[in-house]
């Protein structure tokens, strides 16, 4: 069992793994690229040729295409309606755009290749979004740096792992350009959303939810939900939730 | 008085209702709480004073708080108390002189507000997150970077070094 890094470009963003693993390392490295290739040809809106994108210039109907698009769109309105319109498959201009889900999807999919491959201890990160399982290279609680939105180049702050938390997503306005739509009522309050959650999708729906809802709506989000949250007001104040203020001071 | 002094400190240790508190808006979820077992230092003679002479809501969270010696088996309700996360009621169900459950019946505010309160988010100064240091970090969060952000990213900083 050694420790492998691995990465490679996908979703127009860079993966960068780390894991612990026996023989098969190759194989299942090779295995996690096709997961994410497969998933980015299939949703990507910046492939012509992707189901999402005939589904955007209408010349396939959402109702006929592949049972992996309508699973993930399911999964995308169950997620809409959890958090009140926040987090929404359905862009501005009607756009189906399920990039909202899709990376969650892949790294969730790359770490069960991972497990089944043998590995234990390994990390996923997917352009800023990050699954762990196990214990890092120096045999102890894996740790999550994030960025400062005002200067991507130094940290805001750096969390081990806690409580029930597998993962760490961060939603902002600061790179990939506006990728959040804010909800009709929202107007722009923070810059930057961090969410710790037992799973990446919840992380990841979470902290966009946040990002797209009014400020006030923070709070039932995150109580509603196993999460902890760290948010960058426009004007550099945070707020945190009670676990996540334990953990940045410890 | 004992049953109420003992729900009372329950109720006082606002941590073990709300730490187990993390399942979210349920209110009919039932919480254990940690029972004191034979050998561990806490005895029922020891309890008696501290629960005798508490008051309905002032009692200290210690280990004593499980134990209810010489209670008569059954369940029994504690007043409604505020505490900062708003108003909190439970329920003790005693069996053997020993806490065996403690059930929320009332974690609501006036406003209706259910228990997701405890997790309500709230102001932390910069200065009380401890400076990062990047050299511990495994794994860098952030808005999602392009291909070509990710070179100047602190990931790819990170990467370098775990890539040797």
């Amino acid at each position: 069992m050694v420790w492998r890094t691995h990465r490679f470009d996908s979703m127009g963003t860079v993966v960068s793994i780390m894991v612990r693993m026996g023989d098969g390392c190759d194989e299942a490295l090779a295995e996690v690229e096709a997961v994410f290739r497969s998933l980015d040809e299939t949703f990507s809106l910046y492939r012509d040729d992707s189901e999402l994108s005939r589904i955007a210039r209408h010349e396939l109907p959402l109702t006929a295409s592949s049972p992996t698009v309508k699973d993930a769109y399911e999964t995308a309105l169950t997620w809409r309606a959890t958090t009140r319109g926040a987090f929404t498959p359905n862009r501005p201009d009607g756009v189906v755009d399920l990039n909202g889900v899709v990376k969650a999807m892949a790294i969730e999919s790359a770490g069960r290749v991972l497990g089944a491959a043998g590995a234990v201890d390994w990390c996923v990160n997917a352009g800023g979004d990050v699954l762990y399982d196990g214990f890092s290279p120096e045999k102890r609680d894996w740790v999550t740096g994030i960025t400062d939105p005002a200067d991507r180049g130094s940290l805001l702050a750096s969390v081990a792992l806690f409580g029930q938390h597998r993962a760490a997503a961060t939603s902002g306005f600061s790179e990939r350009g506006d990728h959040v739509w804010l909800r009709g009522d929202s107007e722009k309050h923070f810059a930057q959303v961090t969410v710790f959650a037992p799973n990446i999708l919840l992380a990841d729906v979470v902290s966009t939810a946040v990002l797209a809802a009014p400020a006030g709506e923070l709070d039932d989000l995150a109580g509603g939900h196993s999460v902890d949250v760290l948010a960058v007001f426009s004007d550099g104040g945070l707020v945190v939730t009670p676990r996540l203020r334990v953990q940045l001071a410890a | 008085m004992r049953i109420r002094a003992v729900v009372g400190a329950v109720i006082a240790s606002g941590a073990v209702i709300l730490g187990g508190w993390e399942a979210g808006a349920q209110h009919s979820t039932t919480l254990t709480t940690q029972v004191a077992t034979p050998g561990t230092g806490v005895t029922g003679s020891a309890a008696a004073p501290q629960t005798s002479s508490g008051s309905t809501a002032s009692g200290t969270p210690t280990a004593s708080a499980a134990t209810a010696p010489g209670a008569t088996d059954g369940t029994y309700k504690g007043s409604v108390v505020d505490t900062e996360y708003g108003t909190v009621q439970v329920s003790a169900t005693i069996s053997g002189g020993k806490i065996s459950q403690v059930t929320a019946l009332k974690l609501t505010d006036d406003g209706g507000r259910s228990v997701q309160i405890s997790n309500r988010a709230a102001p932390i100064l910069r200065s009380e997150v401890l400076k990062a240091q990047s050299a511990n970090v495994d794994s860098v969060s952030g808005a999602t970077y392009t291909t070509e952000g990710y070179l100047s990213s602190l990931q790819a900083a990170l990467d370098s070094a775990h890539f040797g």
